[in-house]
C-alpha cells in the first residue's frame, strides 16, 4: 500500500517532466488503468510513458481493445488513471480539482469525437462558441470567423445539428475545438463515421491547423489512411506502446500494423 | 457571466422539448390551481361573510348578554327582558333594543306550512327602522302589538302575501295569526340566506315565542358624544350577576372568529386535496426528469467534456425546472380563480346559498402559488439535477460508464423511510401529542414519508410482481405480450416511479373505502344491536328541532317510548365535554348502551351515566361524584348512576331535567327517537307520526330502515365526493404513465425499428405498448390497494369507538379500482402506441 503510494509520488517529477522532450504539450508517465476487480480485471493501460510535442499532429493507432481510447481519455482528463500520471503543459491532471479540470477542459483542451459531438438543441454557431460561453467569454471574433471560413461553414451557422450532414457536423466539431485556441486538441476517431472523401477533407483541415496555425493535435484512429495525415504515429497494443513512425505514409502504417499482429 | 450560458442552454432545451415542457407545466398548473383555488375561495368567502356580519353589528355600540364560562356546543343563556327598563336611567344611551330569535314557522293562506329554501324557520323581535339588527324594512311599517307581524320579503313574494293580509304562524306556544303590516330583509337583500322569518314587536315576541320573560341580548347605541367606557361601566354596575356588557368590536371579533372557524375547515379540506395533487405531480416531474436525464446522458457528458462545470450542468436542469414552475404558477393563478368560482357555483347548484362573492387575491395566495409552482417543481428535480451533475465527461464517448452515476442502491433508504413514516403516522393518530394541528401534521408527514418509502421500495418488488402480472399477458399475446412484460420488468425503477403516481391516488381511494365501509358497518351494527327505535326524527339543517315536536310525539298512543336527544357542554377538570340530555325512562326502552353497572331508567336530577372510557380516565364508579362547570358559568356536582360501554350516544348522558335546571338556553333537540307500542302496526304508527309532525317541515321522520338507508347514502356520498376530489390526481397520474411510456418508446426507437424490420407489424407493436401500460398501471393499483387498505385500517382504528367500532372491507371497490387501473393503462397507452407504430422503420434503425 505504502509502496504503491511511494511509487506514484516517485512517478511524478516536478515541476516539468525531465525525462520527456521539453517541447511536450501533453504526455503520460508510467500510466496504468485497470478496469474491474479479480478475475474480470482488465489492464487497459500498462505502464505507458509517452509525450506529444507542441505543434505536431500525432496519431495513436491500435486495434479495438488496445487501450488507445483509454489513453486518450486519460490524457485529456476525461478519465482517471489507476496509477501513474498524465499532464497537459505544466499541469499534472491528478493534482487538479474537479473545478480546475473543468477550467482546463474549457480553455486548454479541445475535443473532436467520433459521433455525438454537438449539443442537439444549439445551433452550429452556438456549438462552436459553447466552451467560451461556458466560461463567460465571447472569444476572439476575428479568429472564430477565420476558423468558420476555413471549415466552410459560413452559410450553416444558424442550423441545428439535425439539419447538417455528418461531414458538416464534424466540421462544426473541429471548428469548436479550434475556436478557443486551446493548447491541445484531442480527436477520438473523428472520421470514423464519415465516407472517405468527407473524412479526407476533415483530416486535411486538421493537418492545415497544425501546419498553418501551429495547433497541437492528438488523434486516435484505427484507419491507416487517416493516420498517414499525422506527423507521427504511436502504435498501442495490449495497453502498451509497441512502436512509432515519423512522417508516415499509409502503406508504412499498414506494414507496421501487420508487424504488431492486427 | 457563465449564468447566461446556463440560461441559454436551459432555454434551448425547453424549446427543443416543447411538447414535454407543456405537458409537465400543465400538470403542475393543475396542482397550483387547486392550491390557489383553495386560498381564493377561503379569502373571498371570509371577506363576504365578514362584511355581512360587520354590517349586522355595525350599529351596535354595546351589548348586554349572559356570560359564558367557555365556548361550548350549547347556545348562550337568555337574560331577563326587564334589564332593558333598568338601562333607561343611564345617560348617553340613544337606543336600547332587546332582541329575541326563536323558532317560528310561517303558514300560507291555507294554513299549511311554508317550506324554506334550505334555511331554518325563524321568529325575530323587530322594533322597526331605528333597530340595530341590520334588518331593512322593505314595505309597509314595523309591527306593533300582538295583532301585527312582518315577514321576510322573499317568503312573502313566494307565498303571495301582501301588506294587509292575515298571516298565520306557528311557534313553540302554538298557532297565531296577525295582520301583515310590512316586509323585511337582511341589509340589501330580500331574505335571510334562505330562512323564512316572522317578526313581531318585543313584547309579542316574548309572549308568543314562549321565552319566559327573557330575551337573547340587549343591544345599545350610544348618543352622540357619549363616552363608551363610562356608559359601559354604568351598565356593569346595574346588571345582575352572570350578565356582561361587551362592545361592538368584541361582537365583531367573535363573529369574525366564528366565520374563520367555518371557512378554515372548508379551506383546509380543499388544501389537503390540493396538496395530494401537488405531491403526485411532483412525483411525475421527478420521474420525467430522471428519465430524460438518462436520455440526455451523452449530451450532458459532452457539455462536461467541452468545459461545463458540474455546477453549470446542475444549474441548467434547475433552470429548466424554474421556467416550468414559472409557467405553472402564472397559469395556476388564473386556473385557481376559475376553480374557486366553480366551487361556489357547484355548491350553490346544490342549494348551499353562498352569497355572491367577489374574488379576493391576497398577497399570500401569490406566495403560495409560487411556492408550489416554482418551489415544488424545483424540489422535484433536486435529485435528478444532482445526479446529472455527477455524470462524468467520459460518458460522452462511453455512455455505459455514465449510467453507473445514475444508479443508486435505494432499498435500505426506502425501507427506512417507510418505517419512519409508519411510526409517525401511528404516533400522530394514536398518541395524539399536543394540539390537533400538531398531531395532524405529524400524521400527515408520516403518511407522506410512507408514500415516498413505499414508492422507493416498490422498485425492488416490481420485477417479481410485474413478471407475475405479465405472465397471463405473455401467454395470451405471445411476442407482443412477452415484449411488454420484459420492458416493464427490465426497468424496475421506472416502472415503480410511474406506477407510484397512480399508487398514491389508488391508495387514498382504497383507504377512504375501508374507512367508509367500517363506518357503515358500525352504523349497521348499532342500528341492529343497540337501538330498538322504530323512528328517528332529525333536522337536516342541524338547526335543531323545537321541543314541541317531541312533546307532540310523546302524546301519541301509538308510540311506546319517545325521547329527544339534546346537547349541552360542560367542563370537567378544565376539559370541555359534550353531554347528551335524554328522557331516561324512554331512552332505556329505546337504546341498549351496553350498561355495565347501575340503571338508566329513573336517572334523576344531577345524576349522570358515563361511558367506560371517561370512567376509567377519571377513576369514577357508580356512586362517585364529579364536579362540572356548565357553559352558563354555574358549577354543579353530578353523581354517577351508571357506567356503559357503547359510545354511540356519546360519553356522558344526563336527564333533560338536569339540563333544564342548569340552562335557560332555548331548547333545541338534536334528534328524537321513538318506538311503536305493542300491537300497533307500522302503517298505523307511520300515519300517526306523520300527522303529529305535519306542522314541522324541518322534522325529517325516518323509520329505522329509512334512517339506515339515509346514513348509508350519506357515507356513499362522502366516498363519492372524496373520489371526485381525488380524480384530478388520478387523471394526472394516468397522464404521467402516458408521458413515461412515450419517453420509453422514444428511447427504444432503434429497438422498435429493429422489431419492425424483422417483421413485427404495427398492430403487434401497438399491442405491446398497450400491455406494457396495463402491467404498469395494474402494478400501481395493486400496491395502492394494499397500502390504502393498511392506511384505512389505521385511520379506522384511530377514530373513537362511538364513530367506528367495526372494521369492514369492500371487495367491490377493489374490483372496480383494478378494472379502472386496466382502463387507465389502456388510455395512457393511446398516444405512445400510436407514436411507436407510426415510426419510420429506416429512420428508427439509423437513430444513434
Amino acid at each position: 500500500m505504502f509502496g504503491r503510494l511511494f511509487a506514484m509520488t516517485a512517478a511524478m517529477p516536478s515541476p516539468a517532466p525531465a525525462s520527456t522532450a521539453p517541447t511536450a504539450a501533453a504526455g503520460a508517465v508510467s500510466a496504468s488503468k485497470i478496469y474491474g476487480t479479480g478475475d474480470s480485471q482488465v489492464k487497459a493501460l500498462d505502464d505507458v510513458t509517452v509525450a506529444f510535442e507542441t505543434g505536431k499532429f500525432t496519431a495513436i493507432m491500435g486495434p479495438s481493445g488496445s487501450g488507445k481510447s483509454t489513453l486518450l481519455h486519460c490524457l485529456a482528463g476525461l478519465d482517471t488513471l489507476t496509477s501513474g500520471a498524465t499532464y497537459i503543459g505544466d499541469k499534472y491532471l491528478a493534482k487538479l480539482s474537479d473545478k480546475e479540470l473543468t477550467e482546463l477542459r474549457r480553455t486548454d483542451v479541445g475535443f473532436v469525437f467520433q459521433a455525438f459531438n454537438l449539443i442537439p438543441t444549439l445551433t452550429a454557431e452556438e456549438n462552436i462558441k459553447l466552451p467560451m460561453m461556458l466560461g463567460g467569454e465571447t472569444g476572439d471574433a476575428a479568429w472564430i470567423d477565420q476558423v468558420v471560413t476555413a471549415v466552410k461553414l459560413e452559410g450553416r451557422l444558424k442550423h441545428r445539428p439535425s439539419e447538417l450532414s455528418g461531414g458538416q457536423q464534424q466540421r462544426v466539431a473541429v471548428a469548436r475545438a479550434l475556436a478557443s485556441q486551446p493548447k491541445i486538441i484531442f480527436a477520438d476517431e473523428p472520421t470514423g463515421n464519415l465516407d472517405s472523401e468527407t473524412g479526407a477533407e476533415i483530416l486535411d483541415f486538421m493537418r492545415r491547423a497544425v501546419r498553418e496555425f501551429g495547433q497541437t493535435i492528438v488523434m486516435v484512429t484505427h484507419d491507416p489512411s487517416a493516420a498517414s495525415y499525422a506527423d507521427r504515429v504511436v502504435f498501442v497494443g495490449d495497453g502498451k506502446i509497441v512502436g512509432e513512425l515519423n512522417n508516415p505514409t499509409a502503406d508504412q502504417v499498414i506494414d507496421q500494423m501487420k508487424q504488431h499482429g492486427s | 457571466m457563465s449564468f447566461s450560458s446556463t440560461a441559454l442552454l436551459a432555454r434551448k432545451s425547453i424549446r427543443a422539448r416543447l411538447g414535454r415542457t407543456i405537458a409537465i407545466a400543465l400538470m403542475m398548473t393543475a396542482g397550483v390551481s387547486f392550491v390557489v383555488g383553495s386560498f381564493v375561495l377561503a379569502d373571498s368567502l371570509r371577506a363576504t361573510f365578514t362584511g355581512l356580519f360587520d354590517e349586522l353589528v355595525s350599529e351596535v355600540d354595546l351589548e348586554v348578554r349572559a356570560t359564558e364560562a367557555f365556548d361550548g356546543d350549547g347556545s348562550r343563556d337568555p337574560i331577563d327582558a326587564t334589564i332593558a327598563d333598568d338601562l333607561r336611567g343611564i345617560d348617553g344611551i340613544e337606543i336600547i333594543e332587546p332582541s329575541l330569535t326563536r323558532f317560528a314557522q310561517l303558514l300560507d293562506q291555507d294554513g299549511d306550512i311554508v317550506a324554506t329554501t334550505g334555511g331554518p324557520a325563524l321568529g325575530f323581535s323587530y322594533i322597526g327602522e331605528g333597530g340595530l339588527q341590520g334588518v331593512t324594512l322593505k314595505d309597509g311599517r314595523a309591527p306593533s302589538g300582538a295583532g301585527e307581524v312582518v315577514v321576510d320579503k322573499a317568503s312573502a313574494d313566494r307565498v303571495g302575501y301582501s301588506v294587509g293580509d292575515t298571516v298565520g304562524y306557528l311557534t313553540d306556544t302554538g298557532t297565531h295569526s296577525a295582520t301583515l303590516v310590512g316586509t323585511i330583509g337582511a341589509a340589501d337583500s330580500d331574505g335571510f340566506l334562505g330562512a323564512s322569518v316572522v317578526a313581531v314587536d318585543i313584547p309579542t315576541a316574548i309572549e308568543k315565542f314562549g321565552s319566559g320573560g327573557k330575551v337573547d341580548a340587549i343591544d345599545i347605541r350610544l348618543a352622540d358624544g357619549a363616552d363608551a367606557a363610562v356608559v359601559q361601566a354604568a351598565i356593569e354596575n346595574l346588571i345582575p350577576a352572570r350578565n356582561e356588557v361587551v362592545t361592538g368590536e368584541v361582537l365583531s371579533a367573535e363573529g369574525q372568529s366564528d366565520v374563520d372557524g367555518f371557512i378554515s375547515v372548508f379551506g383546509t379540506g380543499l388544501l389537503i386535496f390540493a396538496f395530494i395533487t401537488t405531491f403526485i405531480v411532483a412525483f411525475i416531474i421527478n420521474n420525467i426528469f430522471q428519465i430524460t436525464i438518462g436520455q440526455r446522458l451523452r449530451e450532458l457528458a459532452l457539455l462536461r467534456a467541452v468545459g461545463a462545470s458540474s455546477k453549470q450542468v446542475r444549474r441548467m436542469i434547475v433552470a429548466e425546472a424554474f421556467v416550468l414552475g414559472l409557467i405553472a404558477t402564472g397559469l395556476g393563478i388564473l386556473g385557481g380563480i376559475g376553480v374557486s368560482r366553480f366551487i361556489v357555483w357547484a355548491f350553490n347548484q346544490a342549494g348551499a346559498g353562498f352569497p355572491d362573492t367577489s374574488t379576493i387575491l391576497e398577497p399570500r395566495t401569490f406566495v403560495a402559488a409560487a411556492a408550489v409552482g416554482i418551489g415544488v417543481t424545483m424540489l422535484s428535480v433536486f435529485v435528478p439535477a444532482r445526479r446529472a451533475a455527477t455524470i462524468p465527461p467520459v460518458a460522452a464517448m462511453r455512455p455505459e460508464l455514465g449510467f453507473d452515476a445514475l444508479k443508486k442502491q435505494q432499498l435500505i433508504i426506502g425501507a427506512a423511510v417507510t418505517a419512519v413514516g409508519t411510526l409517525l403516522l401511528v404516533v400522530g393518530l394514536f398518541v395524539q401529542p399536543g394540539a390537533a394541528a400538531l398531531w395532524a401534521t405529524v400524521a400527515g408527514i408520516g403518511a407522506l414519508a410512507l408514500f415516498l418509502g413505499v414508492a422507493s421500495v416498490s422498485s425492488t418488488i416490481a420485477p417479481p410482481v410485474t413478471r407475475a402480472i405479465g405472465w397471463p399477458i405473455a401467454k395470451l399475446f405471445k411476442v407482443p405480450g412477452v415484449l411488454a412484460r420484459d420492458n416493464v420488468v427490465r426497468a424496475p425503477r421506472r416502472t415503480s416511479s410511474s406506477a407510484s403516481a397512480l399508487m398514491i391516488g389508488v391508495a387514498l381511494v382504497s383507504a377512504s373505502a375501508v374507512f367508509a365501509s367500517s363506518l357503515r358497518a358500525t352504523i349497521t351494527d348499532v342500528l341492529d344491536n343497540a337501538i330498538t327505535a322504530d323512528y328517528i326524527v332529525t333536522d337536516p339543517n342541524f338547526f335543531g328541532l323545537s321541543p314541541t315536536v317531541a312533546e307532540g310525539l310523546d302524546t301519541l298512543e301509538e308510540l311506546d317510548a319517545v325521547t329527544p336527544v339534546r346537547q349541552a357542554s360542560a367542563q370537567v377538570d378544565g376539559e370541555t365535554i359534550s353531554i347528551g340530555a335524554i328522557n331516561p325512562d324512554a331512552f332505556d326502552k329505546l337504546v341498549d348502551p351496553d350498561l355495565q353497572k347501575g340503571a338508566i331508567a329513573g336517572l334523576g336530577l344531577n345524576e349522570v351515566l358515563i361511558h367506560t372510557d371517561p370512567a376509567n380516565d377519571l377513576d369514577k364508579q357508580v356512586g362517585d361524584t364529579i364536579d362540572v362547570l356548565w357553559q352558563s358559568g354555574s358549577a354543579g356536582t353530578l353523581t354517577v348512576a351508571g357506567v356503559y360501554g357503547n359510545a354511540t350516544f356519546g360519553n356522558w348522558l344526563i336527564s333533560l331535567d338536569t339540563l333544564n335546571a342548569v340552562s335557560d338556553a332555548p331548547a333545541r333537540d338534536l334528534f328524537i327517537i321513538a318506538k311503536l307500542a305493542d300491537g300497533v302496526t307500522a302503517a298505523e304508527g307511520n300515519a300517526a307520526v306523520a300527522a303529529a309532525t305535519a306542522e314541522f317541515p324541518q322534522a325529517d321522520v325516518q323509520t329505522n330502515a329509512e334512517f339506515r338507508k339515509s346514513q348509508e347514502d350519506q357515507i356513499n356520498q362522502l366516498l363519492l365526493t372524496i373520489t371526485i376530489l381525488l380524480l384530478m390526481s388520478i387523471i394526472i397520474a394516468v397522464l404521467g404513465i402516458a408521458i413515461t411510456l412515450a419517453l420509453g418508446v422514444f428511447e427504444r426507437t432503434r429497438e422498435i425499428g429493429l422489431l419492425r424490420a424483422v417483421g413485427m407489424n404495427r398492430r403487434q407493436l401497438r399491442r405491446s405498448v398497450r400491455w406494457e401500460a396495463v402491467i404498469v398501471s395494474s402494478f400501481g393499483a395493486m400496491v395502492g390497494i394494499v397500502l390504502g387498505t393498511f392506511l384505512g385500517v389505521i385511520a379506522a382504528l384511530a377514530v373513537p369507538d362511538d364513530i367506528i367500532s367495526k372494521l369492514a372491507f369492500n371487495p367491490v371497490i377493489i374490483v372496480v379500482v383494478m378494472v379502472f387501473a386496466v382502463l387507465a393503462g389502456l388510455a395512457a397507452s393511446l398516444y405512445p402506441s400510436f407514436k411507436a407504430s407510426n415510426m419510420d422503420v429506416l429512420e428508427a434503425i439509423a437513430t444513434e
